[in-house]
């Protein structure tokens, strides 16, 4: 499955593309929507590990534009809210992800992303 | 009565050899190994109960993603696997309807921010590799997953002391020899899958998937050359104001017919 949260973490690994290879962009998309259970203590835990800029436009390229450009020094219920649906919520079935530096593209199936490379363009 | 084990040696390019041997008998046997893995060990299962809140973790090797529903306290853990069939089956892991976060891509290699991770586990997998060299490289991307101030690490591979309750026998050609090797054993475990064929009879067919059956002593000797190779210091974080970073090994031993060895990366 991807979600955000999980997108959050991914990074290109293809050889040679070590700088600029975060985050992957998303095209040809379909998205689920599922509920998740809100757990507010979770995700004040887990914002420290957010690259902030890279989940904002990632929402917005998926549609979602709930979250500020800045990340909010008060964390009302409101905020914390909008980010788990951005994080935890938004679920990519179907799609692309690809690298902004080298441009290599990774699938996504079946709700799984496929991160393999060919031999030769392991690092 | 299970056949028997088999010694294999490994002659061919380590990745084809794998992908012959380990990654298409997966790809093939994914739904019956999965009804057959469903019950997690104590030791993998009290590491992840008792990890705090808001963790992310990574599951190098998660196969059928048992392990992905267990962690309380709303931690999160992330599936990894190179058998698509497999993590068809992990993304649905436990009861309800929840879906587990799972990844397709190959423990060597490191789809990852650096260090991104609070905790990883790799269970029954770094033993499907086909040269230390390999194994090594494993578990340095674990190393190198996880926070280089807090990450936990759990690996579990198979030994060469099987459990009394183990239904397989090992072929071990001198007692007194492997007691005393660091070498692990490459073998061959047949997995047999039951087809119904066109008939009404049953067809059974065998898939030979390799492994390295550690020896004694084996998985840390591993872990400290790992480590050592990423310039980290082995052992507790003390006062020598010169050593920077290291990794403490926090528990290691033999459970089930397994090796286990746990680890925690700390910073100055």
């Amino acid at each position: 499955m991807v979600r955000l949260i999980t997108h959050n973490l991914l990074a290109c690994h293809a050889k040679g593309c070590t700088s600029n290879n975060f985050p992957l962009a998303f095209s040809n998309v379909q998205i689920e929507i599922r509920e998740a259970e809100f757990n507010p203590e979770f995700l004040k835990n887990f914002i420290p590990k957010v690259e902030w800029n890279a989940l904002v436009d990632t929402a917005r390229q998926l549609g979602d534009t709930s979250l500020p450009l800045e990340q909010p020094e008060m964390l009302d219920e409101e905020f914390l809210k909008s980010l788990h649906h951005v994080l935890l919520e938004i679920h990519v079935e179907e799609g692309v992800m690809t690298c902004p530096n080298c441009k290599h593209e990774y699938p996504i199936s079946n709700g799984i992303p496929n991160m393999l490379l060919a031999e030769h363009e392991i690092g | 009565m299970p056949p028997a084990v088999k010694k294999t040696s490994v002659s061919e390019d380590p990745q084809v050899y794998e992908n012959l041997h380990v990654h298409e008998v997966y790809e093939k046997i994914a739904v019956h190994f999965s009804a057959t893995r469903y019950k997690p060990w104590p030791i993998i299962a009290q590491f992840l109960s008792g990890l705090p809140e808001g963790w992310i973790g990574l599951d190098s090797g998660t196969g059928n993603g048992k392990y992905l529903p267990l962690p309380e306290n709303n931690s999160v853990l992330v599936g990894l696997d190179r058998s698509f069939n497999l993590l068809k089956i992990a993304r649905h892991a436990g009861s309800n309807n929840a879906v587990r976060e799972v990844v397709r891509g190959d423990v060597l290699d490191s789809p990852w921010r650096p260090g991104i991770f609070d905790y990883a586990i790799s269970i029954a997998t770094i033993h499907h590799l086909a040269t230390t060299q390999r194994r090594k490289l494993a578990v340095q991307r674990l190393l190198q997953a996880v926070s280089d101030s807090h990450g936990r690490i759990l690996i579990y591979v198979w030994a060469i002391e099987q459990d009394e309750l183990s239904k397989r026998e090992i072929p071990v050609e001198d007692s007194t020899v492997s007691e005393k090797t660091t070498m692990g054993q490459d073998v061959f475990v047949p997995w047999n899958l039951n087809r119904q064929s066109t008939r009404s009879d049953n067809e059974t067919q065998i898939f030979n998937r390799y492994y390295h059956m550690f020896a004694k002593g084996e998985l840390i000797a591993l872990v400290v050359e790992a480590a050592r190779e990423l310039g980290l210091h082995i052992g507790p974080r003390g006062r020598d104001q010169e050593i920077k970073q290291g990794v403490d090994i926090v528990q290691d031993g033999w459970e089930r017919s397994n090796y286990y060895i746990e680890l925690r990366r700390w910073k100055a």
